[in-house]
C-alpha cells in the first residue's frame, strides 16, 4: 500500500488486489449497515436488517413520526443524536435529516466501492472528490472504531500500541499463542491502514487549494 | 456573534435575537486533526489559523461552538457536520 500523493492535480494511492478487496468489502458492509443495496450484489436475498425492518414498519405509526434512534452504536455514530438533552429537538432533527444523510453517505461509499472494485493498482481521487472520499473513509473508520470499542483518544492510542506489540510478537507465532483476538487484530490493522490513507489524502494540497 | 444575529433578523426566520441557537462540535477518537481542520475551512469558510484554533478547542477542551443563529440554520450546520462524520449537536445558547 502506498498513501496518496499528488499527480497531475489528482490524489493517487496504490493498493494491491488484496488490500482493495479487504477495504471494498468493509465499505460494502458499512453500506449495508446504512440500509443501502448490497454493493457487491452477491447476497441479494439476505434477510432485512433490523433498521430496514423498523423503517419499513414505520408507516404504521403515522407518517409524521421520527425514525427511531438506531440501536446499533456504530449506526448511531453515522447518524448521531443531534440534541442529547432535548428529545423533541433530536426527534425533529432525525425526521428532517436522516433520509438525506443516509443517501449522501451511501452515494459516497458506493463511489469509493466502485473505485476500489474496478481498475488496477492506482486509486485516483480527483481534487473535487477529495473531501467526499475523506468523508466516506471517516464513516468506515467510525464503524470499525465502534466495533473495536474506541470511545476516547486514549483508546485509539492503546489500540495502536496493541497492534504494534502484537505484530512484533507474531513473528513466527500464531495469534492464539500471542494471546490476541485475531479478529480484533485484523480489524485494528485495517483501521490503522485506513487512518494512514485518510491522513495522506487530507494532508495533500492539490492545485492551490487553501 | 453580532453579525450572525443580524443575519437571522434579515432572513426573517422568526428567531429572537436574544434567543439564538448554537452548533457545537464534539471531540471523538476517530476524526483526524487534519481532516477536522479542513472540514472547518471548507464548510464554515474559516481561514486556516481560525480553523486550526477551533480544531484544537475540540481536541483539547472536548468541544467548540462553531456557529450561532436560528434553530433552522443550526439544523443545516449540524446535518453538514454529520455528513462529514463529525459529531455535532445543536442547543439553545443559554442552555
Amino acid at each position: 500500500m502506498r498513501g496518496f500523493s499528488a499527480r497531475d492535480g489528482a490524489a493517487v494511492a496504490a493498493l494491491d488486489e488484496d488490500e482493495r478487496l479487504v477495504i471494498a468489502r468493509i465499505v460494502a458492509d458499512v453500506g449495508l449497515l446504512l440500509g443501502g443495496e448490497d454493493f457487491g450484489g452477491e447476497r441479494q436475498a439476505a434477510l432485512p436488517h433490523r433498521e430496514d425492518l423498523s423503517e419499513a414498519l414505520a408507516f404504521l405509526d403515522g407518517l409524521a413520526d421520527s425514525p427511531p434512534e438506531p440501536d446499533d452504536p456504530a449506526l448511531l455514530r453515522l447518524l448521531p443524536n443531534a440534541a442529547p438533552d432535548d428529545r423533541e429537538v433530536a426527534d425533529e432533527f432525525r425526521r428532517l435529516t436522516e433520509d438525506d444523510l443516509r443517501a449522501t453517505k451511501l452515494t459516497r461509499l458506493r463511489r469509493m466501492w466502485d473505485d476500489l472494485s474496478t481498475g488496477g493498482t492506482d486509486w485516483t481521487v480527483p481534487a473535487e472528490d477529495v473531501m467526499a472520499t475523506a468523508a466516506a473513509l471517516t464513516d468506515v473508520r467510525l464503524v470499525i472504531a465502534s466495533r473495536l470499542g474506541l470511545e476516547h483518544d486514549e483508546d485509539a492510542e492503546r489500540l495502536h500500541h496493541e497492534i504494534a506489540d502484537a505484530t512484533a510478537a507474531l513473528e513466527g507465532s500464531s495469534p492464539a499463542e500471542v494471546g490476541i483476538d485475531p479478529e480484533r487484530l485484523w480489524l485494528g490493522m485495517v483501521y490503522d491502514a485506513l487512518t494512514w490513507l485518510q491522513e495522506s489524502l487530507v494532508s495533500l494540497r492539490l492545485g492551490g487549494q487553501a | 456573534m453580532g453579525t450572525q444575529e443580524r443575519l437571522d433578523t434579515q432572513a426573517g426566520v422568526g428567531t429572537r435575537v436574544s434567543d439564538p441557537w448554537v452548533t457545537i462540535v464534539w471531540n471523538d477518537p476517530v476524526n483526524l486533526m487534519s481532516y477536522v481542520t479542513r472540514v472547518f475551512q471548507e464548510y464554515f469558510h474559516l481561514p486556516l489559523p481560525e480553523a486550526e484554533k477551533r480544531m484544537r478547542e475540540v481536541h483539547e477542551q472536548g468541544r467548540s461552538v462553531l456557529s450561532a443563529g436560528s434553530r433552522e440554520q443550526m439544523e443545516v450546520h449540524v446535518q453538514a457536520m454529520h455528513s462529514y462524520g463529525l459529531w455535532a449537536t445543536l442547543q439553545r445558547s443559554d442552555a
